[in-house]
């Protein structure tokens, strides 16, 4: 007699998987209103939060202070905002309906706001020497897909110092790691929906002629030069150089909210709207490896920490759930997935949970940001 | 048969326990043949106490409240409870280890601020700073500093009154640390970078004093958390969250010039604006040595060795802490531990200090820093809610410290209390603490809803134990706290 339990594959103990996040050690208030979008900096020092208040607020991670804040709009929300990759300067990108916005905030030493000043000026003499000039293919001038300038007065005083105007509002901002691309999603742009921009070049471009379904969220390849954007049900992958489709996803949800690319770049992980989690290995084709379901309500948001090997997401049941992931570069192994731990504690307020969710860059820490007006600092 | 200590004869039917008495302080050592006693079994501490200060013990001129350890576990219930918990037998002979009592901190005070409170001192008779004042610190010269997010520095006397407050457009931002170099003299550092020194001097009535900055130092890229000082050699470590450590002087003439990169005003017209608006007049300066030892990782905390203030300790989100060779700016040794270590305090005993470093993971590892020392991680005391962001050493007890957390509280802990650790906790030996501070404010306030992160609005950033002044604490409810021990004989008699 064989206990079938004995043919499983044995999971290791959570508490063998340490370290990961397991309590809430600081809460950020001020908000008011939902908070959207949150972003941990390069450095791992700030804390960048958007709200449904129209404000951007930074605070120190470590002592959960406000630190700075500016109001970028009286009547609409910041949709999103993502710190610029590396600690050559400190960019913060935020979206407030059409407008994507370019903010220095001014908490850092003289030469590091420097060196940001000049990356995001550096695209002003681009434009001067005309090369932005787009025309058709019948020689008439095309208006480009986004404009880019001054926002002017009150905003420049404060550290917001670059903007660019898409046609239809940003919901999705995902930077490039060299920190020079962007990309953005609207997702009722139609065929202006994903935009590449390019920082020193005060350019924005439509990657693609057509795009079939409605564009959800779009990411650049960690690694490689390759292009992501998920619709409602499928997400596909692009070569940049060669202008051309890689592959394609189905994950089976009905509506994909949020994925990320796995640092090591070749898996994949899916969250939707029909609560489920998909794990996506590019070796097994282009059905998911692993179906996951974790939560009562839809998965907001889900996201991979750069260098210790834990994912988590973010649901509207007002949870997080983090996982231990080993993947190994073996094509007989595939990825071990182990659930870890649930983290509670924001409140659902109006059938919305958790919003948004980062990883610090160093520490097994992760920051989360509620329908209920607060972000916390889970280690 | 042995004395009955409370001059009694004992009662027949009253069971009585034979004890050893042993302690390792040897100045309170009782004579020869005099350790082993048969006490009443219902005895407790308190009892226990005055057992051993009475006449035919040690005779002690001024009661002296002791504490007992069996088996590493302070004694808090009687002989007899203590017996039937463990399954012992009445038979058996127990062995206590006496110990001064560290006397429960009880409430004394609150000093309200405007904000956030991320640092204080304080200067006394005995504190450090006051010995290294001498002559020069008045008679009754008891003072506090604390530092705020509001940006400035204020100095308080024991009425709770401020003597003097930083001049604004002093840091222009949040002030994360500072301490008294001596009765007129002031470092901080802050979120803006720099660190400051100040000359404090007060009126002549004593009701009244002035804080004027002499000195800005540059050399950090993002915010100085952290600080120490040596009075007698005029130096000053810092601790800053762009990964370095740095040695600075306090005198205008030996300090090198500033790096010009660093300075407000360089480069961006933002920052230039900013200038404008700090009016500060003190000479710019550059550190004596800028030593970044931990990499791309904030640097939390530094300590001038208590004996030696050519060597520093540093602790590290990187893990580790580091000593430091400051007369070749070369790191001597690294010890690496399990999580972010985020604050740090040296407890004085021969032959080199043992350090302790409050952690992310809400527990404190002490360290034995020596290069020649079998273990480096001799104890965990666990007990915190929340990380640990503050450690001060008692100033008596060279057992003692006292620990601050953002869980809201302080912890008094005696190393001498030790527990084999579970498996959970990773084994080792494990301190539980003696007493633990809440804030007073929170307690009185409304009834805390049941909180998913503890200590929420009542973070606490700095403690300090002075023999005057007690302990003395201060975070995001805005109060600086004192507690200060009551003798528990006194109290009880
Ligand atoms: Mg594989």
């Amino acid at each position: 007699h064989i206990d079938p339990a004995s043919l499983l594959p044995k999971l290791p103990r959570p508490e063998e998987l340490r370290p990961f996040p397991t309590v809430a050690s600081i809460e950020f208030t001020g908000h008011e209103g939902r908070v959207r979008s949150v972003s941990i900096d390069p450095s791992g020092q700030w804390l960048a939060s958007g709200g449904e208040d129209g404000t951007v607020r930074v605070w120190g991670l470590a002592d959960g202070r406000q630190q700075w804040q500016v109001k970028l709009s009286s009547e609409d929300a910041v949709d999103a905002v993502r710190w610029r990759p590396g600690q050559d300067a400190l960019i913060l990108a935020a979206a407030v309906s059409q407008d994507l916005f370019f903010v220095i905030p001014p908490i850092g030493s003289p030469e590091l706001e420097q060196s940001s000043r000049d990356i995001l000026d550096a695209g002003f003499g681009y434009a001067a020497n005309g090369k932005q000039q787009l025309t058709t293919a019948a020689g008439a001038r095309k208006d480009p897909p986004a404009k880019w300038g001054r926002p002017g007065g009150r905003l420049e005083d404060e550290g917001v110092l670059l903007k660019a105007t898409a046609r239809s509002p940003i919901k999705v901002i995902n930077w490039h790691r060299r920190g020079d691309f962007l990309c953005t999603v609207s997702p009722t742009g139609q065929k202006a929906s994903v935009l590449i921009h390019t920082l020193s070049k005060h350019l924005s471009q439509m990657p693609f002629a057509k795009l079939r379904g409605l564009a959800q969220t779009a990411s650049f390849h960690p690694l490689r030069p390759l292009f992501f954007v998920a619709t409602q049900r499928s997400i596909r992958c692009y070569d940049l150089q060669k202008q051309e489709l890689v592959r394609t996803l189905q994950p089976g949800a009905r509506w994909i909210s949020s994925f990320d690319i796995h640092p090591g770049g070749d898996n994949l992980v899916v969250g939707s709207y029909d609560r489920r989690l998909l794990w996506h290995d590019f070796e097994t084709g282009s059905r998911p490896y692993k179906t996951l379901r974790f939560h009562d309500e839809a998965v907001k948001c889900v996201g991979f920490h750069r260098s210790h090997p834990l994912f988590a997401d973010a649901s509207h049941d007002g949870s997080i759930q983090v996982f231990h992931s080993k993947v190994v570069n073996d094509l007989m192994e595939g990825p071990t997935i182990v659930p870890v731990k649930k983290l509670t504690g924001h409140k659902v307020m109006n059938k919305l949970g958790v919003m948004d969710i980062s990883w610090h860059p160093q520490h097994p820490w992760i920051v989360s940001g509620g329908a209920d007006g607060t972000c916390r600092l889970w280690t | 048969m042995e004395d009955t200590p409370m001059g009694q004869p004992p009662m027949a039917e009253a069971r009585q326990i034979r004890v050893n008495f042993t302690t390792s302080s040897p100045d309170i050592q009782l004579p020869e043949g005099k350790t082993q006693l048969l006490v009443p079994a219902d005895i407790k501490r308190y009892g226990l106490s005055r057992v051993l200060n009475s006449e035919s013990m040690l005779d002690t001129p001024a009661p002296i409240p002791f504490d007992f350890l069996i088996d590493g576990t302070f004694l808090r219930t009687s002989l007899e409870d203590y017996l039937k918990t463990n399954g012992l037998s009445f038979e058996s002979t127990l062995t206590l280890q006496y110990v001064r009592s560290l006397i429960p901190p009880v409430y004394e005070a609150s000093f309200e601020h405007d904000d956030w409170i991320s640092d204080v001192d304080v200067l006394s008779a005995a504190s450090r700073a006051g010995v290294w004042s001498g002559d020069k610190l008045a008679a009754g010269q008891d003072r506090l500093l604390s530092a705020s997010y509001d940006g400035l520095l204020r100095i308080w006397n024991n009425s709770g009154q401020v003597l003097a407050t930083s001049p604004a457009g002093g840091h222009g931002a949040s002030v994360k640390a500072a301490k008294f170099l001596s009765s007129t003299q002031v470092a901080s550092a802050g979120l803006d970078r720099t660190v400051r020194v100040w000359k404090y001097s007060e009126a002549e009535d004593r009701l009244s004093g002035t804080l004027r900055p002499t000195l800005e130092l540059y050399g950090h890229s993002a915010s100085v958390d952290a600080l120490d000082v040596h009075g007698p050699t005029g130096r000053i470590l810092s601790a800053s969250a762009d990964g370095s450590i740095a040695l600075w002087s306090t005198s205008k003439s030996s300090a090198p010039a500033a790096p010009a990169a660093l300075l407000p005003g360089a480069g961006a017209s933002l920052s230039k604006k900013r200038k404008l608006a700090s009016s500060s007049s003190a000479p710019q300066r550059g550190p004596l040595s800028h030593m970044p030892i931990h990499g791309s990782s904030a640097a939390t905390a530094v300590l001038f060795d208590p004996a030696d203030s050519t060597v520093a300790y540093s602790a590290s989100h990187d893990h580790t802490l580091r000593t430091v060779d400051l007369t070749t700016s070369r790191v001597a040794s690294t010890i690496a531990t399990s999580h972010p270590l985020l604050s740090l305090c040296a407890l004085r005993r021969g032959g080199g200090p043992l350090l302790a470093a409050g952690t992310s993971a809400r527990h404190i590892t002490l360290i034995d820093p020596r290069v020649s020392a079998a273990a480096t991680s001799v104890l965990t005391l666990r007990g915190h809610r929340n990380l640990v962001s503050a450690l001060s050493a008692s100033p008596s007890d060279e057992h003692a410290l006292v620990s601050a957390s953002y869980d809201g509280t302080c912890r008094v802990w005696d190393l001498r209390s030790a527990r084999a650790g579970t498996r959970a906790e990773g084994g080792g030996s494990v301190g539980e603490s003696v007493y633990v501070i809440e804030r007073e404010a929170k307690k009185s306030g409304k009834s805390k809803s049941r909180d998913d992160v503890p200590g929420k609005g009542a973070k606490l950033f700095g403690v300090v134990w002075d023999s005057t002044w007690g302990v003395v604490s201060a975070g995001e409810d805005k109060m600086v706290q004192i507690n200060r021990g009551r003798d528990l004989l006194a109290a009880a008699a």
